[in-house]
């Protein structure tokens, strides 16, 4: 296991540096700039500002910059909340979407799997096809949607829950929901798919004629096979998750991370565009790496080494 | 009785969903007592007043800060920490007597050292301030500013001692007095900026001299001010204000309903809901003109608007009351650069300003006669859904009057600015809101050298006008001067067609009291109490 953990951290350094590289070079392709405004500065003014941000400089020189200041685990500054440094503004960012993230891979985890096992459990009845539906709205409603109905519903109608805002644990509730609804529904058509599979492979008919209770057969020989499919995509899932979500952080007022995947772009705030790409892809690799040791204790025939 | 235990589950549900309900309606409790909570709409990019250049900074920054004058209700200058000023030599040396009992937030007194910092460290080009400019009139700023002069010194700004503050200019300008009271040339502590140096606008690092001080910082979430016990006047009732930052207008909105904010504006204020607060009869709604001017803009180089009478064709076939009636936000027609109720407006009249047959016949001469042959051409305007509303009703205008199709092209924002500088499209649609109240703000944007001119038009005349009006300190002078070069602008050359000037939508709940709105849309909130 170690020798993977530590093949990955040497191939995350490069890819890391790819990925920081192709967005720095991407992003100076972008027209407009940070310093662009409604209200167009002197020219003299805008010199001033390239001179403090190092963007008089030749573009190999920024680079050279940048990468100096990224080795030392200075992720830049931000052009656009200006005195704050990228570091600053993700520390305090990412521990907001990282508790939502969490909440929410819960909330698909702990509704999604059972739902998917139950329609694959009574494939053909009606409860099978209630779970479809449910999970086909859950796929296909996009979570603006979502978030509005709940926010109407339990916000503003019954005035059970909190509208929006980051004040208590009640106002975790319906982003979490908002945001798992999408990854709750994807995850019970695969569960129910990946169970329907396996409920049909020999192993588990043997355990039936061996006189094995149903529900301790699915659990036990189906379910334990069905997860890989599961796992797999719960690596990524999880990145998606933590790193926040544009869409529901803007409607429920949330401080998290993810309205800085847009926001910086429109801004053409450089290094907080980098900054966020880079935490993206960093906490990617760290799940696909756990993804990949789960495959070894799910299934010992699969070698971490592969 | 398992059946009937089945059968009422249903409506066993439904009793308990009322019940929690209306608990739930009864704890809430209507507002805070003595708080203030509205929406800033985005985190303030800097608390660092000299840095800063946007509504959401100045907005926290108007509340905890103070400068040497400050607005009143009318949007006159008034004493602030000066208590009294001198205006010598025809206008160009300004001598600012300070009180004797402001204190900063820490209780260290406000000296005449600390404008002198401020202001040095606003033109001092590592700080590399955005709004430096506007100090550019004061003796060897701007060869300061451009790294040029390196001495300080020798700047036009001087504390003669802890009271006195003297300034010079390199010229008279007539508004130089509202520079004051504008957030970039309010005093600042060097200790503190030098103690602390980027963090030192974090809450505990921050001093100020306003009636609040900033006591929360939760960036991207919420700002808390407290009231400063060391402001030198009648305390505020508030005793805390709330500024979120919601982007979202209607969560915004959903929270003002759900009663979370006591008051909104434009931020969070969607329009479709702004009829329905204007016709319930409730005392929520109030409205104010802003000093913001919507107008079209050519590029005077590009066929065929490079002929003056395709332009004045197109700024007579426009009815801008029709136009303000579709937009529903308050808009009020324009017809001149100047808005209402500066210094040399022009009172807005729709026979004057809008004339379809004299267009056609305008047009006709220029060679399009019922818009024949008049050539492709389009019409850029940024992304945002208002602009969109806008543009669609000029197109309508111009084919329903004139008989011309213009195509409409929007961009990214910052994309759009860029395109805009560079490569300037026959048409575009701009706004420019005022810094200060005065004629200046608006009229200098067209003189032939000021970077947000995209227009390429160029008078001297025009130049002469703004530039004379800029030093005139007779006000009957002034006006008369502004009004030849508005005349010049808007009805002669007509390199721009001004539409409308916005209005701010705002709704306030009935226990808050003392909201005053002004045209520069600032936000104070000194004078407001909570309460039934």
């Amino acid at each position: 296991m170690s020798k993977l953990i530590i093949k990955r951290i040497l191939i995350m350094l490069p890819l890391l540096w790819l990925i920081a590289t192709l967005t720095f070079f991407l992003l100076r392709v972008l027209p407009g700039g940070p310093f662009d405004a409604e209200k167009n500065l002197p020219p003299e003014i805008i010199a001033n500002l390239k001179a403090k941000y190092h963007m008089d400089r030749t573009l190999p020189e920024q680079y050279y910059i940048y990468l100096q200041r990224v080795v030392k685990g200075d992720l830049g500054i931000s052009y656009k909340y200006l005195d704050r440094s990228v570091n600053d503004i993700l520390a305090s960012a990412l521990p907001v979407s990282l508790t939502l993230g969490i909440a929410a891979l819960f909330l698909a985890i702990i509704i999604g799997v059972p739902l998917g096992i139950v329609a694959a459990t009574k494939k053909g009845t009606a409860i099978d096809a209630m779970c479809i539906i449910c999970s086909t709205l859950g796929v296909s409603l996009p979570s603006f949607v979502i978030g509005a109905l709940l926010i109407f519903v339990f916000g503003i109608w019954l005035k059970l829950l909190p509208v929006a805002l980051w004040e208590s644990a009640w106002h975790v509730i319906l982003p979490a929901f908002t945001l798992a609804s999408g990854p709750t529904a994807y995850l019970a058509r695969l569960t129910r798919s990946s169970v329907i599979d396996a409920l049909s492979k020999d192993w588990v008919r043997t355990a039936q004629i061996k006189g094995e209770p149903y529900l301790q057969t699915v659990i036990n020989h189906a379910l334990r096979n069905a997860l890989i499919p599961i796992i797999t995509v719960l690596g990524p899932l999880s990145a998606i998750l933590i790193t926040g979500s544009f869409v529901v952080e803007t409607i429920y007022a949330i401080p998290g991370m993810g309205r800085f995947f847009i926001t910086a772009v429109s801004n053409r705030d450089y290094d907080l565009v980098i900054g966020t790409t880079l935490i993206f892809a960093l906490l990617l690799i760290i799940a696909n790496t756990i993804v990949d040791i789960l495959y070894h204790i799910l299934d010992p025939r699969i070698t971490i080494s592969d | 009785m398992l059946k009937n235990f089945c059968k009422s589950t249903p409506f066993l549900l439904i009793g308990l969903v009322l019940v929690m309900t209306n608990l739930a309606n009864k704890q809430t409790p209507r507002f805070e007592a003595n708080t203030l909570r509205i929406n800033l709409g985005c985190e303030p990019p800097s608390l660092d007043w000299a840095k800063a250049t946007d509504a959401a900074s100045f907005d926290v920054v108007s509340n905890i800060m103070i400068g040497l004058t400050s607005y009143a209700n009318d949007l006159s200058c008034r004493p602030a920490c000066a208590e009294s000023w001198q205006i010598l030599d025809h206008g160009k040396h300004y001598i600012f007597h300070l009180r004797p009992n402001i204190r900063w937030s820490d209780g260290k007194p406000l000296t005449a050292y600390d404008f002198q910092y401020a202001w040095r460290r606003l033109l001092d080009p590592k700080t590399a301030a955005p709004y430096a400019f506007f100090l550019y009139d004061i003796e060897n700023a701007f060869a300061y500013n451009q790294g040029k002069l390196k001495d300080a010194n020798e700047l036009g700004i001087r504390a003669i001692n802890e009271s006195t503050f003297e300034v010079r200019l390199s010229r008279p300008i007539a508004y130089f007095l509202y520079l004051t009271a504008f957030c970039p040339t309010y005093p600042q502590r060097q200790d503190i900026i030098e103690r602390y140096s980027n963090n030192w606008t974090d809450p505990g690092h921050l001093v100020c001299n306003g009636p609040f001080i900033l006591t929360k910082w939760q960036h991207e979430y919420k700002i808390e001010l407290t009231a400063n016990p060391s402001y030198y006047a009648a305390k505020p009732s508030l005793k805390t204000i709330k500024m979120f930052m919601i982007p979202e207008q209607s969560t915004a909105f959903a929270l003002y309903e759900n009663n979370q904010l006591d008051f909104i504006d434009n931020r969070s204020l969607p329009t479709s809901e702004i009829d329905r607060y204007r016709k319930s009869g409730c005392n929520e709604y109030r409205d104010i003109a802003l000093l913001r001017v919507s107008y079209l803009g050519f590029n005077i180089e590009k066929k065929p608007f490079d002929n003056v009478k395709v332009r004045r064709a197109l700024s007579l076939a426009i009815d801008r009351e029709r136009v303000c009636r579709i937009l529903r936000h308050g808009e009020k027609p324009i017809a001149n650069l100047i808005p209402p109720p500066l210094l040399g407006h022009s009172d807005f009249s729709t026979e004057q300003s809008y004339n379809p047959k004299l267009a056609r016949n305008l047009l006709a001469q220029a060679g399009y006669p019922e818009g024949k042959n008049f050539p492709q051409t389009f019409l850029l305007y940024p992304h945002r859904e208002d602009t969109r509303l806008l543009v669609e009703v000029m197109q309508d205008e111009l084919k329903r009057n004139l008989n011309i199709h213009v195509d409409l092209l929007n961009q990214e924002w910052q994309v759009y600015l860029q395109t805009l500088r560079n490569n300037t499209p026959p048409i575009y649609r701009y706004a420019w809101g005022a810094d200060y109240p005065d004629p200046d703000t608006f009229m200098n944007l067209f003189t032939s050298h000021n970077g947000n001119n995209n227009t390429h038009w160029s008078n001297k005349t025009y130049d002469q006008l703004v530039s004379l009006a800029g030093c005139e300190a007779n006000p009957v002078k002034r006006a008369t001067l502004y009004k030849q070069a508005d005349y010049l602008l808007c009805k002669q050359d007509v390199p721009i067609i001004p539409v409308n000037t916005a209005a701010q939508n705002m709704l306030i709940k009935p226990w808050v009291h003392g909201i005053i709105p002004n045209a520069l849309d600032l936000q104070f909130f000194s004078s407001v109490g909570i309460g039934d």
